[in-house]
C-alpha cells in the first residue's frame, strides 16, 4: 500500500477552488479526504462538497424544552410550594405563565444553541492542527490526502485549475 | 478572495455618462473591494493604534467613573435612598429613567444586527458589531441602574429564584419579576450573539498579532480555523440567534413598559405602552448608533473605508421612519386620555403643557419630532456625518427627556389632590454622568481589544456583490454564498 501525503492547495477565488476540488474528485480523492478552509462561509454546493451535518438546531430545541420546563416550574411550581396570593390573581394565572415561560424558553434555545455550536465545533481546541494563516487572508485552502505517487499529477492539475500553490501540510499550533 | 465584476459577454458599448455612473458604484463599500489581507491590516491598525489623546480621555473617563459612579454609589449605600431626590409621591426617579434609557440604547444592536440580518439588508455589514457592542454595554448600564434603584443591593439575590433567608421565593406574578427575567435573558443572549460572529475575527486577529495579544486572541477564538464544519455550526447558531433574539428584544421593552402600564396611574395605564416603548427604544438606539459611528469614523484609523456616507444615509432614512412611527404612537398615547377628559388625566396633560416642567415637554417634542423631520428628509444632509451625529445627540436628549417625563414628572400627578411635589434629582445627577462615562470607557476599551469591523462579513458581502451589464447599463447583482 502506497504512502499517503497531506497536501494543501491555496486558491484566490471560488471558481478555481471549485474546479480544483472537481479535479481532485476526478483523480479519485474522496470527499472524506478533503477539507476546505475559508475566510468566509461558503455554501457546500458552490464547491461541490457534501453539505456538513449539524446538530446545533436539535441541541437548541432540547434547550428550549428544558427552558420551558424551568419557566413552568418558576411560575406554576413555586406558587404550589409557597402559595402567595397577590393582586387578585389566581395562584396559577395564564398571562404571567406565558411571559415567564416564553423568556425561559428563548434563553434555553439560545443558550443551548451556543453550547451546541461549541460542542459540535469541538471548541475550545488548541492542539496542533492542519492550518495555514492564509485562510485569514481570504484564501480558500483545500487540504487533502493523496497517494504519494499521485502528488506531481495532482499538483499539476490543481495549478492548472488556478491554485496559487500546492504544498505539504505543516501542522500549526495556535499558541 | 478578490471580487470579479465582469460584464456579460457581448455587452453593448457603454452609453453616454456610463463612466460617471460606474464611478458612483465605488461609493458603495460592497462594490469597492480590497484584498482581505489589506482589510485585515486596516482593521488591526485601527484597533492597535492609540495616541496620547486616547489615553488622556481614558484616564478622564476612568476618574469620572470612579468618583461619579462608584464613590457616589457608595455614598448612596451608606446614607440611604434619602440622598437621592426620591420621596413621596416620586419614588421612581432618575435611576429608573436610566434603566429605560439604557435598555432603549441596547435595542440598536439587536435591531441592526438581527433584524437587518434576517431581512438580508446589505448595508448593515460594516457596523453590526459597533451596534452589538452598544447592546451589551448598554445593558450593563441598565443593570447597574436597577441595582441603584433597588437601594439595598446586597440582598439583590432575593430576586433570584433560590431559597433564601426570607423563606419565600420571588413572586413571578409581578411585572418587576418579568422584567428581571426578560433583562437577564436579553443580556445573556445578546452577549452570546455579540460573541458568535466575533469568533472568525478573533481568529483573524490571532493570525495577525504577536505577544500578549496573540495569547488573548488564541484563547478567545477557541481554535477557530474556518473549516466547513465550523462555519456550518457557527452560521446555524447565528441564524438561530438572529431569529430568536428579535422577539426577545420586543419582549424586553414591552415588559419594561408594563412596569408602568400595569399600575393604575394616570399617564401610565395605557394599552399602547408596549409598542410605544419598543419604537422609542429603536428611536434612541438607532440615533445612538449614528453618534457612535461618527465617533468611530472620526477617531479611528482607516474607518473612512469601512464606514461610508451610504451608511449614514441608510441609518438616517431608518431614523426618519422610526421617528414618524414614534410620533404616531405618542399621538395615540396622548389623544385618548385627552379625548376621554378624565379629571386626573386632564390635570396631567395640563401639567405637561403648562406646568413647571413644560419646557422639558416641548424640548422633548422638538428633539424627537422636529429635529429628525426637518433634517433627515434631505439626502445631502443625511450624508454629512457630523450633522447626523448632531441629530443623534438631539434625538437621544429627546428620548431621555421622554423617559424623564413618563417617570418622575408623570408620577407627580396622582389621584390624591393632597399629594403633589415636583421631583428634583440630587445624587442621581453625578451617578448618571458616571454611567455615561462608564459606557464610553467600556466602549473605548473594547475598541482597542476587539475588531469593531466584522471583516469577514464585509468580505462576504463584497464577494457576493458584482456588477452585471443589463441592456445599456450596469446593475448590481447579489449572489447568496451562504
Amino acid at each position: 500500500m502506497s504512502e499517503n501525503l497531506k497536501l494543501l492547495a491555496v486558491f484566490d477565488e471560488l471558481n478555481p477552488a471549485a474546479l480544483g476540488i472537481k479535479k481532485l474528485h476526478e483523480m479519485g480523492i474522496q470527499d472524506d479526504h478533503i477539507n476546505v478552509h475559508s475566510g468566509i462561509p461558503i455554501k457546500a454546493a458552490i464547491l461541490g462538497r457534501p453539505n456538513p451535518r449539524t446538530n446545533v438546531p436539535r441541541i437548541g430545541l432540547l434547550g428550549a424544552g428544558l427552558g420551558m420546563c424551568l419557566g413552568l416550574f418558576f411560575i406554576q411550581g413555586i406558587p404550589n410550594l409557597y402559595p402567595l396570593l397577590v393582586g387578585g390573581q389566581s395562584l396559577y394565572p395564564i398571562p404571567p405563565t406565558l411571559i415567564i415561560t416564553f423568556e425561559m424558553t428563548m434563553l434555553g434555545l439560545m443558550g443551548f444553541s451556543f453550547i451546541g455550536m461549541l460542542l459540535e465545533s469541538r471548541f475550545p481546541s488548541f492542539e496542533a492542527v492542519d492550518y495555514t494563516t492564509e485562510v485569514s487572508d481570504g484564501k480558500i485552502v483545500v487540504f487533502f490526502q493523496c497517494p504519494a505517487e499521485l502528488q506531481d499529477q495532482i499538483s499539476s492539475a490543481l495549478t492548472k485549475a488556478g491554485a496559487q500553490s500546492v504544498k505539504p501540510v505543516e501542522a500549526q499550533n495556535h499558541e | 478572495m478578490a471580487v470579479t465584476a465582469k460584464p456579460l459577454p457581448h455587452a453593448p458599448e457603454k452609453a453616454h455618462g456610463k463612466e460617471e455612473e460606474h464611478e458612483n458604484f465605488h461609493e458603495h463599500l460592497m462594490l469597492d473591494p480590497k484584498p482581505r489581507a489589506e482589510m485585515n491590516a486596516m482593521a488591526m491598525e485601527s484597533m492597535m493604534s492609540t495616541n496620547w489623546k486616547f489615553w488622556v480621555v481614558m484616564v478622564i473617563l476612568a476618574a469620572t467613573v470612579a468618583y461619579c459612579l462608584f464613590y457616589e454609589w457608595g455614598v448612596l449605600i451608606v446614607d440611604g435612598q434619602g440622598t437621592a431626590g426620591v420621596t413621596r409621591p416620586d419614588y421612581w426617579g432618575v435611576f429608573l429613567v436610566d434603566v429605560v434609557f439604557w435598555i432603549g440604547i441596547s435595542h440598536a444592536g439587536t435591531f441592526i444586527s438581527a433584524i437587518l440580518r434576517v431581512l438580508k439588508i446589505e448595508a448593515r455589514r460594516p457596523f453590526t458589531r459597533a451596534a452589538e457592542l452598544m447592546t451589551t454595554f448598554g445593558l450593563v448600564q441598565a443593570g447597574i441602574s436597577v441595582f441603584l434603584h433597588l437601594g439595598r443591593v446586597w440582598v439583590v439575590y432575593w430576586m433570584v429564584p433560590v431559597p433564601n433567608q426570607r423563606t419565600i421565593w420571588p413572586d413571578f406574578h409581578s411585572p418587576l419579576m418579568w422584567d428581571f427575567m426578560a433583562i437577564t435573558t436579553y443580556l445573556l443572549c445578546s452577549t452570546m450573539y455579540l460573541y458568535l460572529p466575533l469568533i472568525p475575527d478573533l481568529a483573524m486577529a490571532r493570525d495577525c498579532t504577536t505577544g500578549w495579544r496573540k495569547a488573548f486572541y488564541t484563547v478567545t477564538s477557541l481554535g477557530f480555523r474556518g473549516n466547513e464544519f465550523q462555519w456550518k455550526h457557527l452560521a446555524t447558531a447565528m441564524n438561530i440567534f438572529a431569529v430568536a433574539i428579535i422577539p426577545v428584544m420586543f419582549s424586553v421593552h414591552t415588559i419594561v413598559s408594563w412596569d408602568f402600564a400595569m399600575a393604575s396611574r394616570p399617564g401610565w395605564s395605557s394599552t399602547v405602552f408596549g409598542p410605544y416603548f419598543v419604537i422609542g427604544a429603536l428611536h434612541s438606539g438607532i440615533s445612538a448608533v449614528l453618534l457612535v459611528l461618527f465617533l468611530i469614523r472620526s477617531t479611528m484609523k482607516n474607518m473612512h473605508y469601512f464606514l461610508r456616507l451610504e451608511h449614514f444615509d441608510f441609518l438616517g432614512r431608518l431614523s426618519l421612519i422610526i421617528s414618524m412611527a414614534w410620533a404616531y404612537f405618542y399621538f395615540n398615547d396622548y389623544i385618548v386620555p385627552w379625548y376621554g377628559g378624565g379629571s386626573v388625566e386632564k390635570r396631567l396633560l395640563d401639567f405637561l403643557a403648562n406646568g413647571p416642567e413644560a419646557p422639558l415637554w416641548y424640548l422633548m417634542l422638538f428633539c424627537n419630532i422636529a429635529v429628525p423631520w426637518l433634517i433627515l428628509w434631505n439626502k445631502n444632509w443625511r450624508r454629512k456625518p457630523w450633522l447626523m451625529a448632531l441629530v443623534g445627540i438631539g434625538i437621544n436628549i429627546g428620548m431621555y427627556l421622554e423617559r424623564y417625563i413618563i417617570i418622575p414628572v408623570t408620577v407627580t400627578i396622582t389621584r390624591s389632590p393632597f399629594i403633589s411635589r415636583s421631583y428634583h434629582p440630587d445624587i442621581e445627577i453625578p451617578i448618571t454622568i458616571g454611567m455615561f462615562a462608564f459606557f464610553l470607557l467600556l466602549y473605548m476599551g473594547a475598541s482597542r481589544l476587539i475588531p469593531l469591523i466584522p471583516v469577514w462579513e464585509v468580505e462576504e458581502g463584497q464577494v457576493a456583490h458584482s456588477l452585471r451589464t443589463v441592456g445599456n447599463t450596469e446593475v448590481v447583482s447579489l449572489s447568496e454564498l451562504e
